[in-house]
């Protein structure tokens, strides 16, 4: 299984992108390939955020079986 | 007015209250709790320390007889119990409480080891800041290491769900109180390595200093310490401090506050993509036209908008070097012809008989050197030589009579017979 990167780690390759742009001491040809890739990150972070399907609450039970896990309320 | 009379001694007043004191029923017998300070063993055995709390502070002494029967070292913020009783020392007019018996407060006592683990960790460098792990900003698997029930996991999870809904919680459920909580604690905190968690909350909600215990205990911190997942300690409520709390990579209020601590606000995250996005079009937007209007520039420099000046340039180098090619030949023809007039000129070239001449000279000499050593040339003055059978006859005794001889002269020979000889 190929391991996706973390999103904190897309957020900070994010932020140091939009820095570098910031500076403006890169070539232009540079410039538009970091702004693509940038551009696929926060496409990339914006759906991870907005895939609210809930993430159930997991028990992991002394056997080591994992279960889903509701709070008393 | 002024009757003298009316006036008390100092010592009637101390007696006085002394008196009061000694009499009255609530501080003949007194039962109190406290921590010990300033305390001092004197030469006579007797013990003077106070006993304090938050707030107040009294006096004590411990006469010897009652001291000899203690069974512990009273020290410096040890908690206690005492039984004594209240009263007045007339020479400085301090009340204090006379102590009958002392011993340890149980709570006392864990606060004690408490301070003797804390420095032992401390000194051992498990609580050094270079030590701590870096808590990730954005997690996105949260183990959470306590009961499976209580306040204390609903107000994590609830306050999780509520900030950042997209994190996955596990839950490890353990002992947090009681006797085995230790042990059980240190193997959640072993178990929960191996499920690729970003971030370890442990903790419990508040409690006594009893309940709370587990968290001070060696077993425990060294377990925390050695988690390579970062941690967060969450143990009681805000004034509570433990042990774990100074071992865990950051120390949480409550429980509440860790959840708090460990995630991130999805509104914010969701702003600050925002915000980046705005930014990086901004940048690439001022970028483009920065270099569109470089490109203007060039478009409308000089050069560009006069082609033909480039052209011209290059025409009128080319002319000059063609100019300085043609100068440079006629000046190397000229020179070569002038070094072949020299050589035309040149006094052997002009006179080669010279050299014919020197020859001849030299073979005449040599010639006439050698006309001087020839033994022939001597027949010329007259001189003749003589031969018999072809040999040179160099002795009157080489010939007899009648013997044909041939004499040879310069230019000749002569045929002769011998007639006589002398």
């Amino acid at each position: 299984m190929k391991t996706e990167k973390k999103f904190e780690e897309k957020m900070e390759e994010l932020e140091t992108i939009v820095n570098e742009l910031e500076n403006g001491n890169i070539d232009l040809d540079d410039s538009i390939n970091k702004y693509t890739k940038a551009m696929k990150l926060i496409k990339e972070c914006d759906e991870k955020l907005k895939n609210i399907e809930e993430q159930v609450n997991k028990i992991v039970l002394e056997n080591g079986e994992i279960k889903d896990f509701e709070i008393e309320e | 007015m002024n009757d003298v009379n009316k006036y008390l001694t100092v010592t009637a007043l101390t007696k006085y209250i002394k008196f009061k004191m000694d009499n009255d029923e609530h501080l003949k017998l007194v039962f109190l709790k406290g921590e010990i300070s300033n305390f001092k063993m004197h030469t006579t055995g007797h013990l003077y320390f106070s006993i304090k709390d938050e707030t107040s502070k009294i006096n004590a002494i411990m006469f010897s007889s009652n001291a000899k029967k203690l069974n512990f070292n009273p020290v410096d913020g040890m908690k206690i119990l005492i039984v004594g009783r209240v009263s007045v020392y007339e020479s400085t007019g301090n009340y204090q409480i006379y102590v009958d018996e002392m011993m340890e407060d149980g709570i006392g006592n864990l606060y004690l080891e408490f301070e003797k683990l804390k420095k032992k960790l401390e000194l051992e460098g498990l609580f050094d800041k270079d030590k701590k792990k870096k808590i990730p900003k954005i997690p996105e698997k949260i183990g959470i290491i306590t009961a499976s029930t209580g306040a204390a996991i609903k107000d994590i999870i609830s306050t999780i769900k509520r900030r950042y809904p997209i994190c996955k919680t596990y839950l490890f459920p353990s002992l947090v109180q009681g006797e085995n909580a230790a042990d059980d604690l240190v193997e959640k905190i072993n178990i929960s390595q191996n499920y690729d968690l970003d971030v370890l909350i442990i903790g419990r909600g508040g409690g006594s200093i009893e309940d709370l215990w587990p968290f001070n205990e060696e077993k425990v911190a060294r377990a925390i310490f050695a988690s390579k997942i970062p941690t967060i300690s969450a143990v009681g409520h805000e004034i509570d401090f433990t042990i774990a709390d100074f071992v865990a990579d950051l120390r949480a209020p409550t429980p509440t506050g860790a959840a708090e601590m460990a995630v991130p606000n999805i509104t914010d995250i969701m702003k600050h993509i925002n915000n980046l996005n705005i930014r990086i079009n901004e940048s690439i937007n001022t970028k483009l036209n920065y270099e569109k209007l470089k490109l203007d520039t060039l478009k409308n420099s000089f050069i560009i908008k006069n082609p033909m000046l480039i052209y011209e340039n290059k025409k009128q180098k080319i002319d000059l070097l063609y100019e300085n090619l043609n100068k440079s030949i006629f000046i190397n023809l000229s020179t070569k012809k002038l070094e072949i007039d020299n050589l035309k000129n040149n006094y052997i070239i002009k006179n080669p008989n010279i050299l014919y001449e020197n020859k001849k000279v030299k073979l005449l000499n040599l010639i006439q050197k050698l006309e001087l050593v020839n033994p022939l040339s001597i027949l010329k003055k007259g001189y003749t030589l003589t031969y018999k059978n072809d040999k040179l006859v160099k002795s009157i005794n080489d010939i007899s009579k009648n013997e044909i001889i041939k004499i040879k002269l310069h230019d000749g020979f002569i045929t002769s017979k011998v007639i006589d000889k002398e």
